[in-house]
């Protein structure tokens, strides 16, 4: 964001000092909240003027919730919405006899929202402490204290030589990379597969890391976005817990290719398990001579730190995400300048989605030609990881193809809803993904084709809404997700989400005019694509549910 | 409408300059707001150009003439009486012992018109050349040197050459404090990459803003620009062609500098050797690279000598005359620049051209229609000296509160005390009117018309907000009015008249006019033509041959060191929040934000002195003795205490004794040997020095 | 090398590098701004210089949008002005009462023809929480539209760094230090916050002394 602010860390930075961010999270684990030496401790330590510092202490969910000697995380995400319709957070709330967002007056146990926990497959999710619980009985659970840790997900590849779901990694790509082709070859390669950025955008991953090696700069970075904030996502989390090393591969990768030699993973506070699971893969493969001053042997050296986010969701927009790992607020930056060409630092920084680099080791080590043939000719080239909440009879991660049909995916592959429920609409990509109605499940999942129906391919993750699900209530849990995340820069999202949440609060009819003038605005006057992108849920609804949403 | 007036004007504080916009309603200020176009600061401003104008309406403002009874109490009087009570008295002391029984000390917070007439007024009306202002205390020794070596006396270049620049070298200036617009262009032009080495006793705040920071022991700056200037011989980064095409005297000086090797230099000042040669290489290897000074340079012993040597370094390195590559002295006041320029100094007319100039003389002669002699008259040291010897009878002083900004002052009111009449014309009573014969009642800038010159020798207008309070007068119609009952009637109808004169008599100002000056300011010297100088020097030096003069002098100890009676070193200077005297700004809202001083400390010293933070404490000099509070710091060096001199009932200057440099009599405020205490503590209850020095 | 591009039918050279907005200001035309001020960075959080752009389906803002070469733009867009006016009608509804007519703000719902009468989203406002503890400067949070141009100007003018931002949001406010106002942060009193701000969200106890006098016809 501010280039002042960023010259005034950097030099702290350099020195191995901490994030302001980083010193504020010390303190809360220490002592359950912030104080003010805390923020003057964080200012001297990080470099960051006292007034960010308060500033930084404002702005992320975990830094802000009071939190009780029993700190309760309820998750109001879409797919635990969409199992319980919210019941579960009223019932824990009454339950625990506690508020949400408040600690009880003794001080014993505090109830905070968090948006999501990554087990959607077992909706409602519930975080006690460090024990995330889920599904049937959870609220009984944890009110009787009798919490136990709920089972991850399962992985399914639809392909015989699975690509992102490869049981074993043996870091080929990246030995074969750096000793017998030079970085250029390497970039073109990547170019050649055509690569679409996994994490909404779409963006050609090879003409953004062509940008960074081409910039001008001291250093350069990779940045891996693993703050997969949508609720119903959880195809990040499999990634970075189960396969992290090839995660970590495919960012050396990129940093031989573009002329980096350091990266940076910022994980979720949300999914506890992501940062351990890659530190212990990093320090396996300094061990082994993979990463570290001569990666294989080779004179190209490539190093990683990961991080730990503090509960923003907008964060995960890239500029926002940059200002996370500096220990900023997590505001939204207009571009240009773009990353890869001032970014991290100021340097030039490439900034990918987990799954995206993903795919990078397979075309390092068989060849885009390879790559592009793992999809149909007129799809997408390479393969998608999708997700699939709790109402699914076989929710969980799947390696598919794109072009594959909406229905091929939730009916035959998900097995349909459990209990003979129906699809009255899925929420394809995220929150700010347009609903696709039951009865268009015969549309590809693809970027264009989904793009046609007012959807959006996202993340890849797919949350069913069963014919108990109602739309004016979805339509409120979702503006209060996206007007609670806004990062409060722009005027049209930061004011204009809170007005739409308002509008559908309570009873009272929606003037659809001025509920359209309204969509309008934020999709062509927001900064980012969150608030660009929250009105195309509420166009859906108002396309194919107008009858339930009480308007006039 | 919510103003009735609203004029585009220039700060009456500091040097800077910043263009404001003033709104009056209801005759009073109602707001100021920075100017955007303004060139010196592109629309920001201080919170005393923004916020410190209230004193311009405050109930003590002098609003009618006073005169000083029989009984020494002072009585309202109407402005004839006033004139005609100075009139008769100063043409009685001028008939009875000679015109130069009377001095004058123009106002370096006046306009340009103002100064002008004022040194008009002493010389033609009453025919003496004893007029001074107060650059004496500051920058004089800036003026002499740069005159010396480069021949113009004024900064080589502008404040955007700190934009322009790689790499800078700041040198006894605190400027986030002193010209905090300036201040905040180096800070942001040091976040964009600009490498910047700071030299002070003290780390002030823009060494954390740098790449480093010296901390020379004070009254060794000579050594400290000694030792750079070997550094950058030694390792071959001169520019041997600007030393042989545009300077003289390099010979002279390549051999002196053999003496000053990192070593030595450190041993006199303190600072490390290593230090000392990466300023040389950073300064010289950058491919523009600008000196900025203040009064920590100035106000020593050898504080014009300490100048020359720093135009040596920027001659040996071809760093002038080109943008990025300036020499720039932080004027203090907003016209202390001006003031000189118009000759209210007794050596020079305006331009600085010589009173002994058999032409320039007799240019002025024929203007005026008055002889003049060829001889200069006293400098203000020299004045009080002559008062206290019986030979100075009358004083007319504008402006300036000598009895609390002044050195040694004990001495100074021994002076004033001694003369038979002493007329005062200012905006409020201080400690200097306390001992007026006549006190008329003048106006502040935001009451006048006319121009300030800034630190970048920029001419900028003034323009009125509001009218004089109460019967108070703009100081131009005063002195003229005075001038005309004195038997010289100068003529002016305007103070854009005046411009004109000067114009006519002065080749550096020939196309000076008001509206020439317009919106965007001139910076002399100004063509006939109107053309101006942002940058000078590019193709020549203003000296007989084009060429400037590199100055082959020695390092000299301070005229005040510390001993056994006085063990540590006081360095003098100023805070944010006010402005010198504090007559205008303890008269705002800015004194609840500072409404008293302090003496910074080293805790080293506090220890070993059972001195605590928040202690009062007694500070004694060899001339005097004050008390305040002191407050301990490690951004001070131990041996060393700092404190500035805006509050009267503190009078800091009491502690400043009579060393002052040595060719412009540049009092020393920076290097005074003091004693510490707590007070109450006797001198043998103080435990002797046990801790050795911390580095 | 410069670039020639078309601002409403008229033609003019610009530098690489020059925003379409830098652009139209050189020509002495007029794209209403909120967030924007000569003096800093370029922010991109008002949305409200929106122009249209010759080939592109939507309107973009110009603050942030760099000229290229042939670009046309268009300040007249009809999209742009809808867009513009309807983010400062959201602005208008965050506040408790229409602008003073002095401030940008006014300036800008008059240029725009938004009059804040009928609303169409009104909906809550800010906490109204008066700070006047410093001698000179007063904040009235609840006028703040957290435009950040407080925040800049003391970081990207001053240098002080003594601003924040708080909040997320729509409870987004500033602040100054650790919330303790401005004479116990780093605040060094120059009042470009007060300068730059564009609703008298921060501004001088003197001016609102005035205001108030105008108002009750005191004067």
């Amino acid at each position: 964001m501010s280039r002042n602010l960023v010259a005034l860390i950097r030099r702290h930075h350099e020195q191995g000092a901490p994030t302001a961010l980083e010193v504020l999270k010390i303190a809360l684990e220490d002592h359950g909240e912030i104080t003010d030496d805390d923020r003057r401790l964080a200012s001297e330590r990080s470099g960051l003027p006292e007034a960010a510092v308060h500033g930084v202490s404002t702005f992320y969910d975990d830094l802000l919730a009071p939190r009780g000697r029993r700190h309760v995380r309820v998750c109001t995400g879409t797919a635990c919405f969409a199992a319980t319709a919210g019941d579960h957070v009223t019932a824990l709330s009454e339950g625990l006899g506690c508020a949400l967002g408040a600690r009880s007056d003794d001080g014993e146990v505090s109830l905070a929202e968090t948006v999501c926990l990554g087990f959607c497959h077992s909706s409602p999710a519930v975080r006690d402490g460090e024990t995330i619980d889920a599904g049937a009985g959870v609220v009984e659970r944890v009110l009787a204290g009798t919490t136990s840790a709920a089972a991850e997900p399962t992985p399914l590849s639809v392909l015989d030589l699975p690509v992102l779901l490869a049981p074993a990694h043996d870091w080929i790509g990246l030995r074969y990379a750096v000793s017998t082709r030079g970085p250029e070859s390497l970039l073109e390669e990547i170019k050649a597969a055509e690569v679409r950025g996994r994490g909404g955008a779409g963006f050609p991953a090879g003409a953004k890391w062509e940008f960074a090696r081409r910039a001008e700069g001291e250093r350069k970075f990779i940045v891996a976005n693993g703050d997969e904030g949508d609720p119903g996502s959880y195809i990040d989390k499999l990634l970075m817990e189960d396969h992290p090393s090839l995660l970590l591969e495919g960012m050396a990768l990129a940093g031989y290719a573009v002329g980096a030699d350091h990266g940076f993973v910022l994980t979720r506070s949300e999914y506890p398990h992501s940062k351990p699971e890659l530190e212990l893969a990093a320090t396996t493969a300094r061990a082994a001579g993979i990463l570290g001053p001569a990666v294989l042997g080779s004179r190209f050296s490539f190093d990683v730190t990961i991080l730990e986010g503090a509960g923003s969701y907008v964060v995960g927009e890239e500029t926002a995400l940059l200002a996370c790992i500096e220990g900023l607020r997590g505001t939204v930056s207009s571009r240009p300048p773009f990353p890869a060409q001032r970014g991290l630092y100021g340097m030039p920084t490439v900034v990918n989605n987990v799954e995206t680099l993903c795919n990078i080791p397979m075309i390092a080590r068989d060849g885009a030609q390879a790559y592009r043939e793992l999809s149909p000719a007129s799809a997408t080239s390479g393969t998608k990881l999708v997700c699939f909440n709790e109402r699914f009879r076989r929710p969980g991660v799947y390696e598919v193809c794109f072009g594959t049909t909406m229905g091929e995916l939730c009916l035959e592959l998900a097995g349909g809803l459990v209990d003979g429920h129906e699809i009255k609409a899925l929420q394809i990509g995220g929150p700010l993904g347009g609903l696709l109605p039951g009865w268009k499940l015969d549309t590809p999942f693809d970027f264009e084709a989904l793009a046609t129906e007012g959807c959006m391919l996202g993340h890849g993750s797919i949350v069913a809404f069963d014919e108990t699900t109602d739309m004016r209530a979805l339509a409120v849990h979702l503006l209060h997700f996206g007007a609670a995340e806004s990062c409060g820069k722009c005027f049209p999202c930061r004011i204009g989400l809170r007005r739409a949440h308002e509008m559908f609060l309570g009873t009272t009819p929606v003037r659809r005019d001025c509920l359209e003038a309204l969509l309008e605005t934020l999709e062509l006057g927001s900064l980012c694509a969150h608030g660009g992108g929250m009105p195309a849920p509420i166009r859906s609804l108002l396309a194919h549910f107008p009858e339930e949403l009480g308007l006039t | 409408m919510r103003f009735d007036r609203s004029v585009t004007t220039t700060c009456g504080y500091c040097g800077v300059g910043c263009r404001l916009e003033a709104h009056a309603a209801d005759g009073r200020v109602a707001t100021i707001a920075p100017a955007l176009d303004g060139p010196a600061n592109h629309g920001h401003t201080c919170l005393k150009g923004r916020f410190a104008h209230q004193f311009s309406r405050k109930r003590d403002r002098l609003t009618a003439p006073l005169i000083r009874g029989e009984d020494g109490a002072l009585r309202s009087a109407p402005w004839d009486e006033a004139i005609a009570l100075i009139t008769s008295e100063l043409t009685r002391i001028r008939d009875s012992r000679g015109p130069d029984a009377i001095a004058g000390l123009a106002s370096s917070r006046a306009t340009n018109e103002d100064c002008y007439v004022m040194q008009r007024l002493m010389r033609a009306a009453i025919g003496t050349h004893n007029i001074d202002n107060c650059s004496r205390v500051c920058h004089s020794p800036t003026s002499w040197a740069l005159r010396q070596s480069l021949g113009l006396s004024g900064a080589t270049g502008g404040f955007d050459d700190i934009e322009a620049a790689d790499a800078a070298i700041i040198i006894g200036a605190n400027p986030t404090e002193a010209h905090p617009v300036v201040g905040a262009r180096i800070k942001q032009a040091t976040l964009r990459g600009l490498k910047l080495v700071t030299i002070d006793p003290r780390r002030i705040e823009l060494a954390d803003y740098g790449v480093l920071h010296l901390s020379p022991r004070p009254g060794t700056n000579a050594a400290v620009m000694l030792g750079l200037a070997h550094v950058i011989a030694r390792d071959g980064l001169t520019d041997e062609l600007f030393l042989k095409q545009r300077t003289k005297g390099w010979a002279a000086l390549e051999d002196l500098l053999a003496d000053y090797t990192p070593g030595e230099v450190s041993r006199i000042t303190g600072i490390r050797a290593a230090d000392l040669e990466r300023s040389a290489h950073i300064y010289a290897e950058a491919t523009n690279a600008s000196i900025l000074w203040g009064l920590g340079v100035t106000e020593h012993r050898y504080g014009s000598e300490v100048v020359r040597l720093i135009c040596n370094i920027a001659l040996m390195c071809g760093k002038v005359g080109r943008p990025g590559s300036a020499l720039l002295p932080l004027r203090g006041q907003n016209n202390v620049q001006g003031s000189s320029d118009m000759g209210a100094l007794p050596d020079t007319f305006t331009g600085y051209q010589s009173v002994g100039d058999e032409d320039v003389a007799q240019r002025f002669e024929a203007r005026w229609g008055v002889t003049m002699k060829r001889t200069g008259g006293l400098k203000i040291p020299e004045m009080f000296d002559a008062a206290v010897a019986g030979e100075l009878k009358a004083m007319y002083i504008f402006g300036e509160d000598v009895a609390q900004t002044d050195p040694n002052t004990t001495h100074v009111i021994a002076a004033l005390e001694s003369l038979e009449f002493l007329v005062c014309q200012d905006i409020f009573e201080n400690e200097t009117t306390k001992y007026a014969d006549v006190i008329l009642p003048a106006s502040s800038f935001l009451e006048k018309q006319g121009t300030f010159t800034n630190a970048e020798r920029r001419i900028q207008r003034v323009e009125a907000a509001i009218e004089p309070p109460g019967e108070a007068r703009t100081d131009f119609d005063i002195l003229t009015t005075i001038s005309k009952a004195l038997g010289h009637d100068m003529g002016f109808a305007s103070p854009a008249e005046v411009m004109d004169e000067v114009a006519q008599l002065t080749p550096d100002w020939a196309g000076v006019s008001h509206d020439r000056v317009a919106r965007g300011g001139l910076q002399w010297p100004v063509a006939a033509d109107g053309t101006d100088s942002p940058l000078l020097y590019a193709e020549r030096f203003e000296l007989p041959g084009g060429r400037a003069r590199l100055a082959a002098l020695p390092y000299k100890p301070p005229g005040s060191e510390a001993s056994d009676e006085y063990p540590m070193i006081l360095v003098t200077g100023r805070r944010l929040e006010h402005y010198n005297a504090g007559t205008m700004t303890r008269r705002t809202g800015n004194l609840e934000l500072l409404a008293s001083d302090w003496l910074e400390l080293h805790p080293d010293d506090a220890e070993r002195l059972w001195i605590g933070d928040g202690d009062l404490v007694s500070v004694r000099s060899a001339s005097g003795r004050i008390e305040l509070e002191a407050r301990v710091t490690v951004r001070i060096e131990p041996g060393h205490v700092f404190t500035a001199f805006h509050f009267p009932e503190i009078r800091t200057n009491l502690l400043i004794g009579s060393s002052a440099d040595v060719n412009t009599a540049c009092p020393e405020y920076k290097v005074v040997a003091v004693d510490v205490r707590p007070v109450a503590e006797e001198a043998s209850r103080t435990p002797a020095i046990t801790g050795a020095r911390r580095d | 090398m410069t670039l020639t591009i078309d601002i409403d039918g008229t033609e003019t050279e610009v530098a690489p590098g020059t925003t379409v907005l830098e652009a139209v200001r050189a020509i002495g035309g007029y794209v209403p701004t909120l967030c924007f001020d000569e003096r800093l960075d370029a922010f991109g959080a008002c949305r409200v210089c929106m122009v249209g752009i010759e080939g592109l389906t939507v309107p973009v803002a110009a603050c942030t949008t760099l000229c290229r070469d042939g670009m046309r733009v268009d300040t007249r867009d009809e999209t742009a002005l809808r867009v513009a006016a309807a983010t400062v009608e959201l602005v208008l509804s965050e506040l408790p009462g229409p602008p003073a007519q002095h401030t940008e703000l006014a300036v800008v719902a008059n240029a725009l023809g938004v009059d804040g009468g009928e609303l169409r989203w009104p909906g809550e406002q800010h906490e109204h929480v008066h700070d006047e503890r410093h001698p000179y400067l007063a904040l009235q949070h609840e006028l703040c539209i957290s435009c950040g141009r407080c925040v800049r100007a003391c970081d990207e003018v001053q240098g002080a760094f003594a601003l924040t931002a708080t909040g997320r949001g729509f409870g987004s406010n500033i602040a100054a230090g650790l919330d303790e106002g401005f004479r116990e942060s780093a605040c060094v009193s120059c009042g470009a916050c007060a300068d730059t701000c564009p609703t008298d969200a921060i501004t001088e106890l003197t001016l609102l002394a005035l205001d108030s006098e105008e108002a009750s016809g005191a004067l």
